[in-house]
């Protein structure tokens, strides 16, 4: 949350000779960071933003308390004024209008105090409180309600004034809303309450305080306004929280709630408002002090070892140095040995301290970090298995983009849409509970869609893309989904030959061997009906799918708003990497020629070239490849290269094999040799 | 007559291949000649008028001239592969032919560079899960249900998903989640963690997509403290955005650290000056501190004998500085007119 310190005010609290950019810089290296100084005619305003566990720092006076501790050790000198909290006999009067307080639970509202005052004048805020209330983003309104205001930025206490006269039967019972009811705000909004939320109503039934966020306007001071009555609380902060949240609204008030407000800072903050009541208002005190306070909470302590400092500062630190400091903070001393010292907590830190560790970061933050030397953490080493499926995804990326690929990152969520386009059934998604947009609504099962938008969102000649994430499966409803990186790719208006190319290159890449191409039959893929069934091949390597390939079926490009022809692979990649490997076989260079020759089969229809090829490999050790080098109708031609390691071949030396080959072909698979070439 | 038409159809051909300036223009001029129709093939379809003497020496003759004209084409067309003229002037201005070049996310290159830097003084990589439960992503990293700390992440859950000693599953908002991970996984110090991935926010603007991903450093060990997540922050500044800058670090609140710290590099445009893109000279990187004694003990750690220190940001927030990118949805956007400029 963000707070507006003006200068003039913060100088009220604060004595010092460091100028306005200076007392900026050194909160910011020291507490709070100061966001931007903002010049406002001959005054700066500091906006600062405060963290969650320093509510004690959302006021001027917590923020000059600070700085008192800060500047020395920048070598300024500063000086806080002190504020002193009146005594109780001080805030009453003899004779005592009626009030009748119930509170349903003590644990709602730690303390409750009320004050009335009689013979109040309304009229406007005098010009120094308007002044400071605008610039921190407060519209003036009148003297009573601008008190309140004021002393929430000056103290960080918030307040509320109420029509004492408004208030039916002069009684204010504090309970938990139940049932649905609801309250008009004083912006004039109506509002349904959700069941918990912290309310007052009054004598009639009527509710008159939305607590911690906003008064009822039924019970607004307006010009009319003779009796007010003054209400200072503090609240259990989950509770404020959770109303905030369900009414998704929120006030400066109710920043501060949430937060915590101290208890202890109530009768300051009360002498305050009385002292400018009467001054302003010319207001007179006509109760007692109304204070429910059932348990004011016991003094808090933590021993902190100076060995801890120092091991977690990483330097030699004096005793005195830490004592000195803290102090500087609102710390007390309570014990204090050699090795190990206790401090008494001031009141407004109640919330953030709890253990040693606290009062060192109170200790080094003022004592400077920037102060600190660098050093590198000693070298250690934890002997672990690691998966290698980082290194590898960034080699086979690597070698995508010199294949001339685009990588791309699309949203892990996707719509309803588009699953369905491509024919998944939102109901096998994970799905989001608070989705932003309906176009991020379920996490991915596939890559394919997002390649597929993406291909039409770029229409290009000659596209080539991919993406390397998770997909998400589901694993049932107590259990974390599978999260699976998948390395999907895709090809517009090239052939199959060429998309099976980079397939097959991206496994030599990965060192991963013995894998067969085969038709699509495992099927442990749910969307390969969405290929056209023809051209759709899988890799299979010990009975397990390594992914998928082939063209995208017409109807679902169609969907998609593509044309032409899309090849799309779909590797899984953590079976890729349990397979991959970057050992090389060293096998000696050949001594002998190696005899070349080309066959030309005429193959009967539906015959695969494949099996043949790995045929012709089998027959003998001799033949070391057997490489496409023409097609033409039905005819291929097959390049074979035999090499003995042991002599040189020559024409009749492979005479036999050819001959097995042409045979070989010619029975299994029904070929017919055209002639040797 | 016909010899004398043929030989200055001959020098005729020869002297405006010389001139050609294209293939395109060669192609042309074979047409004009040599094509179906061309001026050579016309005078062939007369050999069989001729008189039986003459057939034989004319059809030589044409030939001959066929032969001539094209062999002048190709060396006229070798000509113009080479760029290479009688002086031997070469073109050396014309295109090349590049193999074809692909192009990596940046985000990728920037986590590639990110990771060789931490593993070059020893951190070592891991990746966890982005659908989390919520003991990990906030619980256990001291955040209880309710904590008004929640409200910095803007938290995606999920459907239907719950644990019931972990909780809700949420889509992690932070790295932070691995820190109790990897202290499972290693079961004892040292640890020196490098965790890379995806988190998701419910937030959309120029700055904050709901998908980026985050990198998370832990080091625990005996004797580890802050003047070491001092040294570690100022040897990634200077590897990453270079040798002149500085980082410091300043106080800030996380409830999984004690201290807490807020980390800046001092300003990579105005070198630390002060401009209109950073405040006072110095740029917001991310967040750091000492691991609290709490979440040490979640991750199963004796807070007594090991301290740690732990720091992380949107990656995405480092290279937006780095290569000075002003909306982040362009990284995740898939427009490659984006993707092919890196």
């Amino acid at each position: 949350m963000n707070i507006i310190v003006p200068y003039s005010w913060l100088k009220e609290f604060l004595e010092t000779d460091a100028n306005p950019q200076k007392i900026g810089e050194c909160l910011s290296l020291s507490s709070q960071s100061v966001e931007k100084i903002i010049s406002s005619g001959n005054d700066w305003l500091y906006d600062i933003e405060i963290t969650t566990n320093r509510p004690d720092c959302l006021s001027v006076y917590g923020i000059a308390r600070e700085l008192s501790a800060i500047l020395p050790k920048f070598g300024y000198k500063a000086k806080l004024k002190e504020l002193k909290t009146p005594a109780k006999k001080d805030l009453s009067s003899e004779k005592s209008l009626p009030l009748e307080v119930k509170i349903s639970q003590s644990s709602f509202c730690p303390r409750f105090t009320a004050l009335i005052f009689d013979q109040v004048v309304i009229k406007p805020s005098p010009k120094v409180v308007q002044e400071r209330l605008e610039k921190c983003g407060i519209r003036a309104i009148n003297n009573v309600v601008d008190i309140s205001n004021y002393l929430m930025l000056e103290l960080g206490q918030p307040m509320h004034t109420f029509d004492y006269d408004k208030i039916k039967g002069a009684k204010m019972i504090l309970r938990e809303s139940a049932g649905g009811e609801k309250i008009t705000t004083l912006d004039g909004q109506t509002r349904s309450l959700p069941d918990g939320t912290i309310i007052i109503e009054d004598g009639q039934e009527r509710i008159i305080d939305l607590c911690g966020i906003m008064g009822g306007a039924n019970s607004e001071v307006d010009q009319q306004t003779e009796r007010v009555l003054l209400f200072i609380q503090t609240y259990d902060p989950v509770k404020i929280r959770q109303t905030c949240q369900k009414l998704s609204f929120r006030t400066d008030a109710a920043s501060r709630f949430e937060k915590g407000v101290d208890s202890e800072g109530v009768l300051l903050a009360m002498g305050e408002a009385v002292k400018m009541l009467k001054q302003t208002a010319k207001a007179k005190i006509a109760s007692r002090l109304f204070d429910f306070y059932p348990q004011p909470p016991k003094e808090k302590s933590v021993v902190l070892k100076l060995s801890l400092v120092e091991k977690i500062m990483g330097i030699e630190i004096l005793s005195q140095e830490v004592e000195k400091v803290l102090q500087s903070l609102g710390f007390k001393i309570k014990n204090s040995k050699k090795e190990e010292k206790e401090f008494v907590v001031p009141h407004w830190r109640y919330g953030d301290i709890n253990i040693s560790e606290d009062l060192i970061e109170e200790f080094a933050r003022i004592y400077g970090y920037h102060r600190l030397p660098s050093r590198l953490p000693p070298l250690a080493f934890n002997p672990t298995e690691n998966s290698g499926s980082i290194e590898w995804a960034n080699d086979t990326k690597e070698a995508l983009k010199f294949w001339g690929f685009t990588e791309t990152i699309n949203y892990s969520m996707t719509s309803e849409e588009s699953l369905k386009k491509f024919e998944i059934k939102p109901e096998d998604c994970l799905k989001i509970n608070n989705a932003l947009s309906d176009d991020w609504l379920y996490l991915r099962l596939s890559l394919i869609p997002s390649l597929l938008e993406t291909a039409a969102k770029n229409q290009d000649e000659g596209l080539k893309i991919f993406e390397l994430s998770n997909i998400y499966s589901p694993q049932g409803e107590h259990e974390l989904p599978e999260e699976n990186p998948m390395l999907t790719g895709l090809l517009t208006n090239e052939d199959f030959r060429k998309g099976k190319g980079i397939v097959e290159a991206i496994l030599d890449e990965l060192g991963i061997e013995h894998y067969e191409i085969k038709p699509y039959n495992l099927q442990k893929t749910f969307y390969g009906k969405t290929f056209n069934g023809a051209k759709l091949a899988e890799i299979i390597l010990k009975n397990n799918s390594l992914g998928i390939f082939g063209e995208i079926k017409k109807e679902i490009l169609t969907r998609f708003g593509l044309k032409g022809k899309v090849f799309i692979f779909d590797l899984d990649f953590k079976e890729l990497t349990k397979y991959a490997s970057s050992q090389k076989k060293y096998q000696s260079i050949p001594k002998y020629p190696p005899v070349i020759e080309d066959f030309s089969f005429v193959l009967p229809p539906r015959t695969y070239l494949g099996e043949i090829i790995t045929a012709i490999k089998e027959i003998d050790l001799i033949i070391k490849s057997a490489d496409l080098i023409d097609s033409f109708e039905d005819t291929r031609t097959l390049r074979v290269v035999y090499q003995d390691k042991n002599k040189t071949l020559n024409d009749q030396g492979v005479e036999k094999l050819r001959e097995k080959i042409i045979k070989t072909v010619e029975e299994k698979f029904k070929a017919k040799i055209k002639g040797k070439k | 007559m016909d010899i004398q038409r043929l030989q200055n159809l001959k020098n005729q051909a020869i002297s405006t291949i010389l001139e050609a300036k294209s293939e395109k223009e060669l192609e042309e001029i074979r047409i004009e000649f040599l094509g179906r129709q061309g001026e050579v093939t016309q005078l062939i379809k007369i050999i069989p008028s001729l008189p039986s003497d003459q057939k034989k020496t004319f059809g030589e003759l044409i030939n001959e001239t066929k032969k001539i004209i094209e062999e002048a084409i190709v060396s006229q067309k070798n000509n113009f592969h080479r760029q290479i003229d009688r002086e031997g002037w070469f073109d050396i201005s014309i295109p090349g032919e590049k193999p074809p070049q692909g192009h990596l996310h940046l985000t990728t290159t920037a986590i590639k560079e990110i990771s060789d830097i931490f593993q070059k003084i020893g951190f070592e990589k891991v990746i966890y899960p982005e659908v989390e439960w919520d003991w990990y992503a906030f619980e256990g990293l001291n955040m209880p249900n309710n904590h008004p700390a929640r409200d910095e992440w803007e938290t995606f859950f999920i459907k239907k998903l719950s644990h019931p000693k972990y909780g809700q599953a949420v889509l992690t908002p932070h790295t932070s989640s691995s820190q109790l991970r990897e202290m499972a996984r290693l079961g004892k110090p040292p640890v020196r963690m490098l965790s890379i991935g995806k988190c998701y926010r419910r937030q959309i603007d120029a700055s904050h997509a709901p998908m980026f991903y985050q990198f998370e450093g832990l080091v625990v060990d005996e004797g580890i403290n802050i003047t070491h997540l001092k040294g570690t922050l100022d040897f990634f500044v200077k590897q990453y955005f270079g040798p002149q800058r500085e980082a410091r670090i300043r106080p800030f609140h996380f409830q999984f650290t004690e201290p807490s710290f807020e980390v800046d590099v001092s300003c990579i445009v105005c070198g630390g000056r002060g401009c209109k893109v950073c405040k006072q000279g110095w740029m917001e990187l991310g967040g750091a501190g000492m691991v609290h004694p709490t979440v040490l003990k979640n991750g199963g750690f004796d807070p007594k004998k090991y301290t740690g220190f732990a720091f992380g940001w949107g990656v995405e927030r480092v290279l937006m500085m780095k290569y000075k990118i002003d909306d982040i949805r362009l990284l995740f956007g898939s427009d490659l007119r984006f993707l092919k400029q890196f």
